[in-house]
């Protein structure tokens, strides 16, 4: 069915409300049978951006395709697409069988074949035998199980995720999204995923775009984002991170980055910007390592002195935030290992390799 | 949206275009033009023929012809918006065209001419939305333009008239001062300090008992206060005039307690010493002001009840609870707290009120005595021989501008923040109950209260079966046997039959129009959606004498003439019940979510199949109670159709009334207590269904 997938590209599209923009030229493409996450806070134009692709919100300007064909102009009802809604849009007084086979009974298919079809959908989603069930009688998660089933149903050319997890407690979340992703892949349906949860993002994500004030910030696969945020929001939404001002010096082949008094040696990188000065680094806490305070007082440090703040038991980790000059930061360390006290002076050791450097001149521009 | 550049969905196939088109031209073909000399109710084949379209004018050949011009458009799939344009403009011009021979002509338009209209605005919908209004979608452009020519035909131009009449003498010359010399005139600003006078105190004792039976109901312990909850049933049931009947049955001259005084303090009464002076004269006191401010707080009471309670039962318990731990008492916590919550509510229901009886007409007619009002002051000027229509507009407008500004008043500063929210979350805690000595004096009053409306309604249904009421207390069938057993063409089965027949009619249409507005009020965003916003504040707002003068001032005269027809008794009982159908329909739209809506759309459902498939069944409770709600108002109403009906057309309260006016108060409290019994039997019946259907509901999620 791969075959069918279709490339979904929106060309300087922007929307506006009054004179709310809720979208601001925005010019991306969904690649053919991937499944793409939007990511983003709450109220950035996810959820806009993804009714503009549905048809249910007409665009301002700017054109919309579905591989050749141009759908700016077609209705909803009209354009193919099938849409998960966050709080799963059942249609409260039909069964689910009747939920399912409605699209099937609009487009005037033969009652046993709408039968088969309903039956195959809901075999894809484990809800098989449920036919008869009303919507109120269903738990959450396999209310959404069956609205992922009538989204599929008609075969869509396009499949709309808006935040399909958020009414869904964090345990059931997890096998959920494995299933949405693996019913997708399965079906090579071309998808978009809306949520604000970056764990979910990077686990069901072939890529992952951020967004931000309507427009966006940065897109790419979920390894490239992590390990490469073009910006300091990007660096901070993605994962956990510490966002900290440094200064780039040195000549090629001795550079190094101050953090403060601290000095890392970062020599042998070949990723960092060419020209000197001041630059952002986001410190990923699984790169940080804290240790007792050193005695000895070099005179270049190489590790980042500061004091214990707060310290929380997490089971597995110890949560630490330490003061530092140069801000707070955020860290985490095996419980097996030794707990430090609140008070406490530790050293935060760095690795070098995996500092992130986000450039000074372009921390806020959305990359392109 | 008309500026984005949407592309029809191509929903309308080639039938939607023919088969307007076909209905025009048999309209045109086999229906009268104009209007037939004595209504549709009433024609020889003669008069049919000579008021068919190309039997009455030559000019009208020109519209079969330019119609079947349009017909090519259902197949053709012209390129781009073309095919839009073109529906548009010829549909719009030849609207125009029938229109303009209409006023040119001076003729009245007939069911014929009033379908080929009808048809023409439907294939201008057809064009429009193929020009991308509500983004091509066919159904809500048709939709929409019915209900604002809707609002503009039947709001806005008879209100235009009361202005018209106003602003202009006979000649249509401009009289800037014909509205200043009927407000200055004699008497005027006595009658509208009258209505003021009242409409206030009415409003503020309706408002403080309506906050004590609310405060009952929900919060007091003893089994009284299950009986408040229905109590209001009954004025819903009883039109608005009866009430004022029992008062007098009850305090008139010859009314009961009259009679009962004089037993005991009036000359050679009981208490009296021989030849001593009596205590007490019979006297007509209930007349005037007393009379018509208990009959409205009688009725007008549950209103503020159902305002208040529905506010307090919203009241969140832990709020009190929060109080009652900081050591308040039960008073501070009622006077500190939960009064402040119930405000909003309160100040509703006193501006609710203040409309209403402002507005009342059926009262003041019967209790009024010297007491005039403006609604009865408006009846009078154009009933009789006085025919003072400027003088009835003049005061309409006083009395339209009055309940305008209230409603303005009501819906910016206390309407939008009193809606109850159900949020589904439940409440924790515990009601507070009432203060022990609070509660004690609530019993009293509120026994008292239903002691005499239970006498009321128990001296209604008597009031019909003694001979004379307050002369002859003998029990007779007679006045019933009058009203009902001298066949179907006298006594009262004609106008009850015609009440049955109107509302029977008029209930779903002002239900269907009301439940598409709300939908489009709730759900849609266009251009000339203002129109349709005010249209509904007017809907709300203008008092039923208003309607009156207004329908009589517009539909009098070509080129909408329908004074004296069933039609306008039909449409006046529409929009008079229009309100329910529209809060209804506003209320379940806002509880039912838009992704539903959007869902079907994705489905690949358009919008004309989600509103059937989707929308319609969710909707079903709320517009059978709709409708059946409609009816009752339909059935009750007397301020505007007493305007309306003629001989031909009377209804059952405009017959009621005529019987009061003649001194046939047996008579007219027979038919009242009749008319009560049906609606309370309709009432129970509907509430039977639809409660039936509750349970199913709810049986099936468990
Ligand atoms: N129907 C609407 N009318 C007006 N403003 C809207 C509407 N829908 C969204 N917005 C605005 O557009 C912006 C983006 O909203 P949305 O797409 O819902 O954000 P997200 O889904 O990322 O939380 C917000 O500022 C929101 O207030
Ligand atoms: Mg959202």
């Amino acid at each position: 069915m791969s075959g069918t997938s279709l490339k979904i590209s929106l060309e300087k599209v922007s929307k506006l409300f009054g004179k709310v923009c809720a979208i601001n030229t925005v010019d991306i493409e969904f690649a053919p049978g991937a499944l793409t996450t939007l990511l983003g806070p709450s109220g950035c134009g996810k959820t806009t951006l993804l009714r503009l692709v549905s048809g249910l919100e007409p665009a301002t300007s700017g054109r919309i395709w579905f591989g050749d064909e141009e759908v700016t102009h077609l209705s909803a009802t009209r354009r193919d697409v099938g849409m998960v809604f966050q709080s799963y849009a059942l249609f409260p007084h039909m069964t689910v069988a009747q939920n399912v086979g409605y699209g099937l009974k609009i487009l005037n298919a033969a009652a046993a074949d709408i039968a088969a079809r309903v039956k195959e959908a809901l075999e894809m989603v484990a809800m098989d035998g449920f036919q008869r069930r009303f919507p109120n009688e269903l738990s959450g998660g396999q209310q959404q199980r069956v609205a992922v089933a009538r989204a599929m149903v008609l075969r869509p050319k396009v499949l709309l995720f808006d935040e399909p997890l958020s009414n869904i407690d964090s345990k059931l979340r997890r096998s959920m999204r494995e299933d949405i992703r693996r019913l997708q892949q399965a079906s090579g349906i071309t998808a978009i995923y809306v949520t604000h949860d970056q764990a979910e993002a990077l686990a069901v994500s072939d890529e992952i775009i951020i967004m931000r004030q309507g427009a966006i910030e940065q897109k790419g696969p979920p390894q490239s984002l992590y390990h490469r945020p073009a910006t300091a929001f990007v660096a901070n939404f993605i994962g956990e991170s510490n966002v900290v001002a440094a200064e780039l010096g040195g000549q090629s082949g001795e550079r190094w980055l101050a953090i403060g008094e601290t000095y890392l040696d970062v020599s042998h990188r070949a990723d960092l910007p060419v020209e000197n000065g001041p630059v952002q680094l986001s410190l990923r806490p699984e790169f940080i390592e804290i240790v007792s305070k050193e005695a000895a007082d070099e005179s270049r440090r190489t590790a980042l002195a500061g004091t214990i703040v707060q310290s929380a038991y997490m089971g597995a980790v110890y949560e630490y935030a330490i003061q530092t000059p140069v801000g707070r930061i955020f860290t985490r360390a095996p419980a097996t290992g030794t707990r430090f006290q609140r008070h406490q002076p530790v050293d935060l050791r760095i690795q070098p390799d995996e500092v992130i450097v986000i450039p000074e001149s372009v921390p806020d521009s959305p990359a392109a | 949206m008309m500026d984005t550049d949407w592309r029809a969905p191509g929903e309308i196939g080639p039938w939607v275009i023919l088969s307007w088109v076909l209905i025009a031209l048999g309209a045109y073909g086999g229906l009268p033009w104009v209007a037939l000399e004595y209504g549709l109710g009433d024609f020889t084949p003669d008069e049919w023929l000579s008021a068919l379209g190309w039997h009455h004018h030559r000019a009208t050949f020109a519209l079969p012809l330019t119609i079947a011009l349009l017909t090519p458009l259902a197949w053709g799939r012209a390129s781009g918006r073309l095919r839009g344009w073109l529906l548009t403009l010829s549909s719009g011009l030849i609207l125009i065209g029938v229109l303009t021979f209409f006023l040119a002509t001076r003729g009245a338009m007939g069911l014929g001419a009033g379908v080929v209209v009808l048809c023409l605005t439907a294939l201008l919908a057809v064009g429009f939305s193929e020009l991308g209004f509500q983004r091509g979608d066919c159904f809500i452009a048709g939709a929409v333009i019915f209900v604002v020519t809707l609002v503009v035909v039947f709001i806005f131009f008879p209100v235009w008239q009361i202005f018209r009449h106003v602003l202009m003498d006979k000649a249509g010359a401009l009289a800037p001062f014909t509205f200043f010399r009927i407000i200055t005139s004699f008497g005027v600003g006595r009658v509208i300090g009258n209505t003021l006078l009242l409409a206030v105190s009415v409003a503020t004792a309706t408002t403080i008992c309506g906050l004590i039976f609310a405060l009952y109901a929900v919060r007091a312990t003893t089994r009284l206060r299950y009986l408040i909850r229905i109590f209001y049933i009954l004025p819903i049931i009883t039109p608005p005039f009866v009430v004022g009947m029992s008062l007098i049955l009850l305090f008139g001259r010859a009314g009961m307690v009259n009679d009962a005084l004089v037993f005991l303090f009036g000359p050679q009464g009981l208490f009296i010493p021989e030849g001593g002076a009596p205590l007490f004269e019979r006297s007509g006191y209930i007349y005037g002001f007393t009379g018509i401010f208990l009959a409205q707080v009688l009725s007008l009471t549950p209103v503020s009840y159902m305002v208040i309670s529905g506010m307090l039962a919203s009241v969140n318990p832990a709020m009190e609870e929060a109080s009652l731990t900081m050591r308040a008492g039960r008073w501070e916590t009622l006077w500190h707290v939960t009064l402040p919550l119930l405000r909003p509510g309160i100040a509703n229901a006193f501006l609710l009120n203040l409309i209403s009886s402002a507005a009342d007409f059926g009262n003041p007619l019967v209790l009024g005595g010297e007491y005039d009002v403006l609604s009865t002051e408006i009846y009078f000027s154009i009933a009789g021989a006085q025919l003072d229509f400027a003088k009835a507009a003049g005061l309409g407008l006083v009395l339209l501008t009055l309940s305008l500004t209230v409603f303005y008043i009501q819906k910016r500063w206390v309407g939008e923040r009193s809606y109850v929210t159900v949020t589904g979350v439940e409440t924790a805690g515990n009601v507070t109950p009432l203060p022990k000595g609070l509660q004690r004096s609530m019993t009293l009053f509120v026994g008292v209260w239903f002691l005499l409306v239970g006498v009321l309604y128990v001296s209604i249904f008597l009031g019909g079966f003694v001979k004379q009421w307050g002369a002859d207390y003998t029990l007779t069938l007679a006045h019933h046997l009058e009203l009902w057993s001298k066949g179907f063409s006298s006594g009262a089965w004609p106008s009850f039959i015609h009440s049955l027949l109107y509302a029977l009619v008029a209930a779903p249409l002002t239900t269907l129009v009301g439940v598409l507005v709300a939908y489009i009020l709730t759900r849609k965003q266009f251009l000339g959606r203002g129109i349709i916003d005010f249209g509904t504040v007017l809907i709300f707002a203008i008092p039923g004498t208003v309607t009156g003068v207004a329908y009589i001032l517009a539909f009098n005269t070509p080129p909408i003439e329908l004074t004296g027809t069933a039609a306008i008794l039909i449409i006046t009982m529409a929009i008079r019940a229009m309100p329910v159908g529209i809060r209804g329909g506003m209320s379940a739209l806002s509880q039912i979510s838009t992704s539903l809506e959007e869902a079907s759309l994705l489905q690949r459902a358009g919008s004309r199949k989600t509103i059937r498939f989707v929308l319609l069944p969710l909707l079903k409770p709320t517009i059978i109670s709709s409708m059946a709600y409609s009816f009752i108002r339909a059935m009750t109403t007397v301020s505007a159709v007493i305007f309306l009906a003629t001989a031909g057309t009377d209804v059952a309260t405009t017959y009621i009334l005529s019987r009061v006016e003649s001194g046939d108060t047996g008579v007219a409290v027979a038919y009242g207590s009749v008319l009560i019994l049906t609606m309370l039997i309709f009432t129970l019946l509907v509430q039977l269904v639809t409660g039936r259907a509750r349970t199913e509901r709810q049986t099936r999620t468990h």
